[in-house]
């Protein structure tokens, strides 16, 4: 029982990152190979604020927080207006550089070392928690004025602008929005896994969070969580051919692309209204 | 910093460079034709890699001929991934997002693949000559080092050639300015994308020949095309004389840099650098400006 716990917990942690990644890529059509960095942002700054300046728990989740969307400001700021291969590099860059910063800073963060020892603070009732209220925060906001306004700018910026559609703010919400939440998720993880190092989420991991957006499909964020599921649980289960994982996620995603570009659950989503299937047959 | 070291770092900067210059060379082809970013080309390297280890250790321990070897099949590997993930997709019709999609997945695919199967253990290649460094007054020039820049200069000046001077040269750089276009002068524009790959594919097997040699083999190596991406785009994405300036000027940087200041810092000088760069021109060094238009 302790082991499926332990499961559902790296399985939900992953999916908040999934979440963060679906609203930049999935949503607003942002690719960025940075998640790591404010995954590491976020978990080292609550790891820090705990271990070293003693702060109160909930404190230490807000400072990541903020420390998230301090840094998604600042890297937002000068970096959305570029071309979208220029952004995919530029995120790279800046994950490279919070990795290279971490490594470096080795009083502060213990260097390539890692911070170890961080004591189990959150349990799955937190988790399913955040999950649940991160899920209703993704689903209104797709929903929303906002969400299909994000949506034509995935579809055709230049339309969108047309349009009158104000690219680059919301571009910028939808960035803070997203490091915020994947700075929270790298609190959790610091509290759950209870020890951290820079080379934690490198971009090849950050890479993967788009890839299992796009396999679940961009319109439908429960593609995105069920896909989610399914890859890390199943990690989790079959960890004698863990090593195999990320082949077949490969495989899934070229086959997905090439065979159903909509992606698994293409325009679907899970309502209530989706589910009563047979009242659809009125009329 | 001391002159001799100063020279010394220089020279291992620009052999470096050259190598980031073919990597640059390799991925903008690609980008010219068909407007995407081809990460798949460090799966490629990184495979190019792993075959140059083992046809130099299990077949036949010659420098010149494993690496002709290695970049004719490095040719061919670039076709096929080109005919079984790029055009499956693309004779549907799909959007730009999705070639990016699956160059990463294909990428993450081959380092999985080698990790998987051959495991995280470094393959060193065998030794090609006995003495690999001779000195030249103060500086030790490193023989390998010297090879991979003249093989590297040897290369690209034969890239100009084809390109300027062959049909095939022609065809593509025609290609690169529309891609419809040209088969409405009656070119088989099929044909030229898997030239293209073919092209990259030699360059990339090139490359990943080099780099198993001076660094060793393992499932990771593919991640250093980044750089090589990085300098390409610092050279302007639409021009390739741009990114072999570019891939030297990141490598000389490189070099340079790790020897004041350490390694660590050098990645966050390196890439603030790229990141002021891209800000206040965003085009590169030699590229043209995006005017997207309706």
């Amino acid at each position: 029982m302790e082991f499926y716990l332990k499961v559902l917990e790296i399985t939900c942690l992953h999916t908040i990152l999934v979440l963060g990644a679906y609203l930049m890529t999935g949503l607003t059509g942002l690719f960025s190979l940075g998640q790591g960095g404010f995954l590491s942002i976020g978990a080292y700054t609550a790891a820090i604020a705990f271990l070293k300046f003693n702060l109160p728990f909930p404190a230490c989740l807000a400072l990541a927080v903020g420390m998230g969307v301090l840094v998604g400001f600042v890297i937002g700021l000068p970096t959305l207006r570029l071309h979208r291969d220029y952004f995919l590099l530029v995120t790279f860059g800046f994950g490279e550089m919070v990795r290279a910063a971490l490594l470096h800073l080795a009083q502060l963060t213990g260097g390539a070392l890692g911070v170890a020892g961080i004591p189990k603070l959150i349990g799955l009732p937190t988790i399913i928690l955040s999950i649940v209220v991160i899920t209703l925060i993704t689903a209104c906001l797709k929903r929303s004025r906002f969400g299909r306004n994000c949506i034509a700018i995935r579809d055709d910026e230049l339309a969108a602008t047309l349009m009158g559609i104000p690219v680059y703010r919301h571009k910028m919400t939808v960035f803070i929005l997203s490091s915020a939440i994947t700075a929270y998720g790298g609190a959790l993880y610091a509290f759950v896994i209870m020890f951290i190092e820079p080379n934690l989420f490198n971009w090849l991991e950050s890479a993967k969070l788009i890839i299992i957006t796009f396999v679940g499909g961009v319109n439908s964020i429960t593609g995105a969580i069920v896909t989610s599921i399914v890859y890390y649980s199943f990690g989790e289960f079959f960890r004698f051919v863990d090593v195999w994982r990320d082949v077949l996620l490969a495989f899934a995603v070229l086959l997905v692309t090439i065979f159903r570009s909509q992606g698994i659950f293409g325009n679907w989503e899970l309502t209530p209204g989706n589910l009563l299937f047979w009242r659809r047959k009125a009329g | 910093m001391d002159f001799s070291v100063l020279l010394q770092q220089l020279f291992n900067g620009v052999s470096l460079g050259g190598v980031y210059a073919l990597e640059a060379v390799g991925f903008g082809l690609i980008f010219n034709i068909l407007k995407f970013s081809n990460f798949s080309h460090s799966g490629l390297v990184a495979i190019c890699a792993y075959l140059g280890y083992f046809l130099a250790r299990q077949v036949y321990s010659n420098f010149i001929v494993t690496l002709i070897l290695t970049t004719v099949a490095g040719g061919f590997i670039g076709v096929l991934i080109e005919k079984l993930i790029f055009r499956p997709i693309r004779l549907k019709g799909a959007p730009q997002t999705l070639f990016l999609v699956n160059s990463i997945t294909a990428a993450m695919l081959v380092q999985q693949f080698f990790s998987a199967t051959l495991g995280d253990d470094y393959f060193p290649y065998p030794e090609f000559m006995k003495q690999t460094a001779f000195h030249l007054g103060n500086l030790t020039v490193s023989k390998t080092y010297l090879m991979m820049l003249s093989i590297t200069a040897v290369v690209l000046l034969l890239l100009t050639w084809v390109i300027r001077r062959t049909r095939i040269g022609i065809a593509l750089r025609a290609a690169s300015t529309d891609i419809r276009t040209p088969s409405l002068m009656g070119i088989n524009v099929d044909h030229i994308i898997s030239s293209a790959f073919f092209m990259a594919g030699v360059l990339g097997g090139i490359t990943g020949y080099l780099l198993g040699m001076t660094y060793n083999v393992d499932p990771f190596i593919g991640s250093m095309i980044l750089k090589g991406i990085i300098a390409s785009i610092i050279g302007g994405m639409g021009s390739l004389g741009g990114g072999v300036i570019a891939g030297l000027l990141l490598g000389v940087a490189e070099s340079l840099l790790i020897a004041e200041i350490g390694s660590s810092l050098t990645q966050i000088a390196v890439y603030g650098a790229i990141f002021l760069l891209l800000m206040i021109r965003p085009e590169g060094i030699a590229g043209k400006r995006y005017i997207i238009k309706a």
